[in-house]
């Protein structure tokens, strides 16, 4: 008999390992279509209300923190690098190293979120959230526009935040629905595509680290042996799934309104 | 599937064991494209900026899929699997697109 027949890790209604394997890819590929499909669908709505809403969704966009998508990017892709060398490893049977690289992805997807929290906090404290905050915070800074004289608006301007300062100056004096009018709730819109989409994805991420961490145990408890390197696979193909849609949500919330910044 | 191609004597395929040299650069090329995107949204392309911004997003998302999911190692069944979640958002985008851009007055 074979290595492949007697091997602890084959399952009984699988012919061989290889036809395993190419089970457990499939399995994995099929929720992956599920995943797009869910995606896609908010990526369709954002294009949509972005065509109608170019400039409120710039707008929005220009207040973001480039510099935090910006290393975040590289955070996500450098772990799809590691991950597929912890494949490479597990293939090689390479206990060490799959470990290492399995670890040095979870630093790094963990090292996403710090700074998405810190992002988060930004945003918060800069008072970036749609309803109630940023109907308020607009409506001190048209206030102060309409009434405040020379001298009392360089004190106020400590306490408003740019971003409804900046939208309350550029709307004086012009009517809703006036060419050049950026809509304060349109803006609320692409605020909430941020949020949710940001946030569904760092979902999808948490559930990635903890996929990984999980792979950690199993392989410092020697249960992936280098004929069941396709555990580690599996887990690699969601996790590189979630890197490429960061790919497309970075462009399109970070960079709509990039060269808008000190206009 | 590849599997029914496979002995049953034969030991676990090791045949699709990454070349490091390749995953390397296609991370330098997917880096590079990143900051390309950013570096090319500051500079400010205007109405075609979505347009590039996506491509290059597309490039990256090929490439990951191509050499990082492996895709490469022509399994047919994976292959026809990914091209389909493709087709499906092609026809999302398309039916959803094809009616609200072409309402009568031109608004949502």
């Amino acid at each position: 008999m074979s290595a492949s027949t007697h091997s602890p890790v084959l399952k009984h209604h699988f012919d061989n390992l290889e036809q395993q394997h190419s089970a457990e890819r499939l399995g994995m590929w099929m929720f992956l279509v599920t995943e797009v499909l869910f995606f896609s669908g908010l990526f369709v709505s954002y294009t949509i209300y972005r065509h109608f809403f170019p400039a409120e969704f710039a707008f929005a966009s220009s207040h973001l923190i480039l510099w935090i998508a910006g290393l975040n990017t590289v955070l996500l892709i450098t772990s799809s690098l590691t991950m597929t060398l912890a494949i490479r490893a597990a293939q090689l049977g390479q206990k060490k190293p799959l470990i290492n690289y399995l670890l040095l992805t979870f630093a790094l997807g963990a090292g996403f979120m710090g700074f998405k929290a810190f992002e988060y906090y930004t945003d918060i404290h800069e008072k970036l959230v749609p309803g109630e905050v940023f109907r308020t915070e607009y409506a001190k800074a048209v206030e102060h526009e309409a009434h405040a004289s020379a001298a009392t608006k360089k004190d106020h301007e400590e306490h408003i935040e740019h971003w409804a300062e900046e939208l309350a100056k550029h709307n004086k004096g012009k009517e809703l629905g006036q060419d050049g009018y950026i809509s304060p709730e349109k803006v609320q819109l692409f605020l909430m595509f941020y949020w949710i989409m940001t946030a569904i994805h760092g979902i999808h991420i948490l559930a990635g680290l903890g996929c990984i961490g999980w792979l950690v145990q199993q392989a410092a408890c020697n249960k992936i042996p280098r004929e069941n390197y396709s555990t580690v696979e599996v887990v690699s193909l969601y996790w590189h799934l979630v890197d490429m849609i960061w790919l497309f949500l970075m462009p399109l919330l970070y960079l709509a309104g990039a060269g808008m910044k000190g206009h | 599937m590849d599997a029914h191609d496979h002995k049953i004597d034969d030991p676990p395929t090791m045949h699709d064991v990454d070349n490091p040299a390749k995953v390397f650069t296609v991370y330098l090329v997917v880096l590079g494209l990143a900051l390309a995107n950013i570096g090319l949204s500051v500079a400010g392309l205007g109405s075609i900026s979505l347009p590039v911004q996506l491509a290059i997003g597309s490039v990256q998302a090929f490439l990951v899929a191509w050499y990082w999911m492996h895709l490469r190692r022509k399994d047919t069944v994976v292959t026809l699997t990914a091209v389909t979640s493709l087709f499906f958002v092609f026809i999302f985008y398309v039916l959803v697109l094809s009616d609200v851009l072409t309402r009568q007055g031109g608004g949502l």
